[in-house]
């Protein structure tokens, strides 16, 4: 407890991260982040690798900009999150690039991180190594390992092909960043389809999605509205460019709509039945009885 | 009876080694030509009985008297006008007659009412296991014949069994029987009930076949009368308006006829339906997706008894980017059959941080306005488009939503705080972590962070409210319909546990669950609940701070009253015992309820008119007889067992008793058969006559005369 004192008198952005319980109602808020949780702003984690850190700052602006762009959804500024320190809870969407450098969270950050993840927040763990997918190389898998070891993470599995995040705004049938081909997981499909890894309660939404395309690289732009780094060659690397954003788009549709989409597959059976319960009530054995 | 027994002084082998021994030493005497022979064997057996020890054994035995059983029943029916009088001297007669009978035991058994019914047959098993089977010599029972447990009555007896019926032969009865009634309903969906007025007895002829007038009331609302012929099944629809008890009191009016019907208890009938709310069907539209929507998807999808139809503006139609149609994922909102066709069909409409943008027609705002006014359900979680020139507010919905925006958004954290009226209103009332104004310190639910400034209708109740006590969650009632309004779309805050978090799941809830009329959140509501034996616990909700006492109506007009007490903000309670099953109507204010208490038309009064089919195997069994008493009280007479036990005498006719002259054994005297000294003289005597035999002096004087 001292340790959590010390630090908060030190760094007062993580003021309101450290009041977990009823009854600090009065601490100062971070106003980053209460901005955040009024404009429903995209978030990411702070790995301390500058270049890391740059390109997801830029990859989230540009994907807030494609969202306002074609979207109800009009995020806030994309906010940098160091876990040991802010307050996960008025997030719904954290980008957490995976670097081999990066070091450990604190037990406090894993339980809000846990916390996070189990009251309907959302993880995008990118390991950045989609280029190097099949080669067997070492590095950010592991690195993914470690860093994601204390959380509780459900049991995975590649995102099926009528996955949610395949319709949730775009029709998509491959997830591509920076890089393409390399597999994207999510929450393995349970017995039934409603049941998540926290029940019904979390309407059956994967709280992570594990890939390793390196989505901000591809959703990042510079000063000028231009691609910040090189994807591909010529029409096809625009085009690349284009699914990686929409994909961006499902992906932030998912976090903050859930299952909205796979329910819509119901709808017309429902309304179908709504008019059929309806009909005319049976008629009156006793004319003129009882109405 | 006496018996002879022996006890002998020596074991039987050295008796029989003595009667072998004087055996043999006649057998010697007569080969040595002694003439006292005979007598000398017979001394030795005198001695060899004497051992042997015979005794005399003597039983001391007595006549038993014979029981008979007088088995009466007194439960409610037997209560009928002239029935009482009828059993009692019927009784009372055969009682003086049994109990002036030398050698006869009456018992007297009475049978009253039970939960069950009248259960004689259960009594007369007991009553006849309980003598012993040979002394029973009859049993009288004293019956109008109704009894609810046949089952149980013996297959046979060991002495009569008489039947005397009460009753008069003219004797009929109307009755109301409740053929068919379900338990449960869904509400709004009619179910049937099955009637059917059955006459027993000899009906008068003015009444019978004649039309009678069947009432027919829901919760003691007004009654629907209809005429029907009598012995016809009749089907009544009946909709159950709401959830818990629904009560259909069912009566008919008493018959004319001369003489008058034996009871009009079994006229009338309480039928409760317990109804049940049929799937909830929810239409949520969210505005845009953002993190609140998961909150009430969460909400209403864990509901396994709401069909949720969602829909959410994922593109407003201002925004293209050129990406062909088949790339999207995205569905036309079917506005028209949303809000023009189906819209009456669903119970609950939420708009979740909706922005007007032209995607719904203004006419389907007024068919959602027309909606509510007609008893439907609107919610209404705003964001900060309220404020904006896109407010919901501003469509024709405005004119019913119970708060007008002031153009004001606020980006301030706040604490939720519950008003007086929250405090005692259902929806919020006991919410858990609500801050206590008077303990500042102790723990509560988290900040939100922003909301909309409104200022509230006039009528609207503000329940909780936000920034500087600025109105947060408004309920009203619009028309028949109910609307809520949440001026902020923060709530998913508490859902993630910021700063704790809150009871969010609940509060939505509850908000929802009002606005559909769930009568356990009606703010205005007296409840009774039905506890132990007769027992009705009563319990008052209100937005006052006093309420009048409750005024407990009976059937049969009178009245009792029941002062409740303070349980809490916004609730009284009270209990109160009722003095027997039956129909009861609860009315404080304005506010009534009726509750039904046990069985409405009592088991003892469903039949009335008296019978001996239950009877009459048994009777019959066993040599008796079934005799109605209105013919007057029969003779009683004894015939021997087995034989038949009744008959037609010259005034009237017989019933007997067949006396058992059981006995009993009450102990055993053994005497020996001579005493010590008797023995002794025997022996010597016949020693002392055989010597004198031998000694010439007996024979000789003999053969000289």
């Amino acid at each position: 407890m001292s340790v959590r004192l010390t630090r908060r008198g030190l760094l007062a952005l993580a003021a309101a991260s450290l009041a977990p319980a009823m009854g600090r109602a009065q601490d100062e808020l971070d106003p980053r982040l209460s901005e955040a949780a009024g404009e429903s702003a995209l978030a990411y984690v702070v790995t301390g690798d500058l270049e890391v850190d740059e390109a997801s700052d830029l990859g989230l602006a540009g994907l807030t900009a494609a969202l306002w762009a074609r979207t109800t959804v009009e995020p806030g500024t994309p906010v940098a999150v160091a876990l040991d320190e802010d307050d996960l809870s008025l997030l719904s969407f954290l980008y957490w690039p995976i670097t081999d450098s990066q070091p450990l969270p604190s037990p406090q950050a894993y339980a809000r991180l846990n916390r996070f993840l189990r009251t309907g927040g959302m993880i995008l763990f990118d390991t950045r190594d989609g280029d190097l997918a099949g080669t067997g190389a070492p590095g950010s898998a592991q690195a993914l390992q470690r860093l994601a070891a204390p959380l509780d993470i459900p049991p995975l599995g590649p995102v099926p092909a009528d996955h949610v995040l395949t319709r949730a705004f775009y029709l998509l049938d491959d997830f591509p960043g920076r890089w393409q081909g390399a597999t994207v997981w999510v929450e393995a499909a349970q017995a039934s389809a409603e049941q998540g890894a926290f029940g019904p309660s979390n309407d059956g939404v994967s709280p992570v999605v594990i890939g390793g395309n390196s989505w901000a690289e591809a959703w990042a732009e510079d000063e000028f509205g231009r691609p910040r780094y090189v994807i591909g060659s010529g029409y096809d690397g625009e085009r690349q460019r284009e699914l990686a954003l929409r994909f961006g788009i499902n992906l932030v549709m998912y976090a903050l709509s859930g299952n909205y989409k796979s329910d819509q597959v119901h709808v017309p059976e429902l309304l179908e039945r709504l008019g059929r319960e309806q009909g005319e009530p049976p008629p009156l054995q006793v004319p003129g009885l009882l109405p | 009876m006496t018996r002879l027994g022996f006890d002998p002084l020596l074991p039987w082998p050295f008796v029989a080694a003595l009667v072998a021994l004087a055996l043999l030493a006649a057998g010697l005497a007569w080969w040595r030509g002694l003439r006292g022979w005979p007598w000398r064997g017979l001394a030795g057996l005198a001695a060899a009985a004497a051992l042997a020890g015979p005794t005399l054994e003597t039983g001391v035995r007595r006549g038993l008297s014979d029981i008979v059983l007088l088995v009466e029943d007194q439960s409610a029916s037997q209560s009928l006008p002239g029935r009482a009088e009828q059993a009692r001297a019927a009784a009372d007669a055969f009682a003086e007659r049994l109990t002036a009978r030398p050698g006869t035991e009456l018992r007297r058994i009475t049978v009253g009412d039970d939960p069950d019914g009248t259960r004689l047959g259960e009594a007369i098993t007991r009553a006849l296991a309980a003598e012993p089977e040979a002394r029973v010599a009859g049993t009288i029972v004293v019956t109008d014949g109704q009894l609810h447990d046949a089952p149980s009555l013996p297959a046979t007896a060991p002495a009569p069994v008489h039947v005397l019926l009460t009753g008069q032969p003219s004797d009929w009865d109307r009755r109301l029987v409740v053929e068919e009634a379900p338990a449960f309903g869904l509400i709004g969906q009619p179910v049937t009930i099955r009637l059917r007025v059955e006459d027993q007895g000899a009906v008068p002829d003015e009444v019978q076949g004649r039309a009678v007038t069947l009432r027919v009331s829901i919760d003691g609302a007004r009654e629907e009368v209809v005429a029907i012929p009598p012995g016809m099944p009749l089907d009544i629809p009946v909709t159950p308006e709401h959830p818990g008890q629904n009560v259909v009191a069912v009566s008919i009016d008493p018959p004319e006829g001369e003489p008058p019907q034996l009871t009009d208890l079994n006229d009338r009938a309480a039928i409760q339906i317990e109804g049940v709310r049929d799937r909830l069907r929810v239409l949520l539209v969210s505005g845009e997706p953002h993190p609140g929507s998961r909150v009430w998807r969460n909400i209403l999808k864990s509901d396994t008894n709401v069909d949720l139809v969602h829909f959410t503006i994922l593109r407003p139609p201002d925004k293209m980017d050129g990406v062909p149609v088949d790339e999207l994922a995205l569905i036309a909102f079917p506005t028209e059959a949303l809000f023009e066709e189906r819209i009456e069909d669903f119970d609950l409409i939420i708009f979740d941080r909706y922005s007007v943008r032209g995607i719904l027609p203004s006419a389907y705002f007024d068919n959602i306005r027309r909606y509510v006014e007609n008893g439907g359900a609107l919610l209404v979680s705003s964001g900060s488009e309220a404020a904006s020139v896109e407010s919901l507010h501003l469509s024709p919905l405005g004119a019913i939503l119970p708060g007008r925006p002031t153009g004001l958004f606020l980006d301030a954290p706040f604490l939720p705080q519950l008003t007086g009226e929250g405090r005692r209103h259902p929806v919020t009332a006991a919410l858990p972590g609500a801050p206590d104004p008077e303990r500042t310190d102790a723990p509560h639910w988290g900040r939100w962070l922003r909301m909309g400034d409104v200022i509230p209708e006039p009528d609207a109740e503000v329940l909780m409210t936000g920034d500087e006590g600025r109105p947060l969650l408004i309920a009203s009632r619009v028309g028949e319909g109910r609307v809520a309004l949440l001026t902020s779309d923060q709530v998913w805050l508490w859902a993630r546990g910021f700063e704790g978090g809150g009871p969010q799941a609940e509060l939505l809830r509850r908000v929802a669950h009002w606005s559909m009329k769930e009568p356990d959140l009606e703010e205005e509501s007296l409840q009774v609940q039905l506890s132990g034996n007769l027992g009705l616990i009563v319990t008052r909700r209100t937005m006052e701070d006093a309420v009048g006492p409750v005024t407990i109506t009976q059937a049969d007009g009178a009245t009792a009253e029941l002062t409740l007490e303070p349980a809490g903000e916004g609730r009284f309670t009270g209990r109160w015992q009722a003095p027997g099953p039956g129909l009861y109507r609860l009315a404080e204010g304005e506010l009534s309820r009726v509750v039904a208490v046990g069985p409405s038309a009592p088991r003892e009064f469903e039949q009335t008119v008296a019978t001996g089919a239950r009877l009459e195997p048994l009777a019959q069994a066993t040599n008796g007889t079934v005799l109605p008493l209105s013919e007057g009280v029969p003779d009683l007479r004894t015939v021997s067992v087995e034989r038949q036990a009744h008959g037609e005498g010259i005034q009237r006719p017989w019933i007997a008793i067949t006396p058992r002259e059981a006995e009993a054994v009450d102990g055993l005297a053994i005497r020996p058969l001579l005493p010590p000294w008797a023995w002794l003289l025997l022996v010597v005597g016949l020693a002392l006559v055989a010597w004198l035999v031998e000694a010439g002096r007996v024979g000789r004087r003999r053969v000289r005369a």
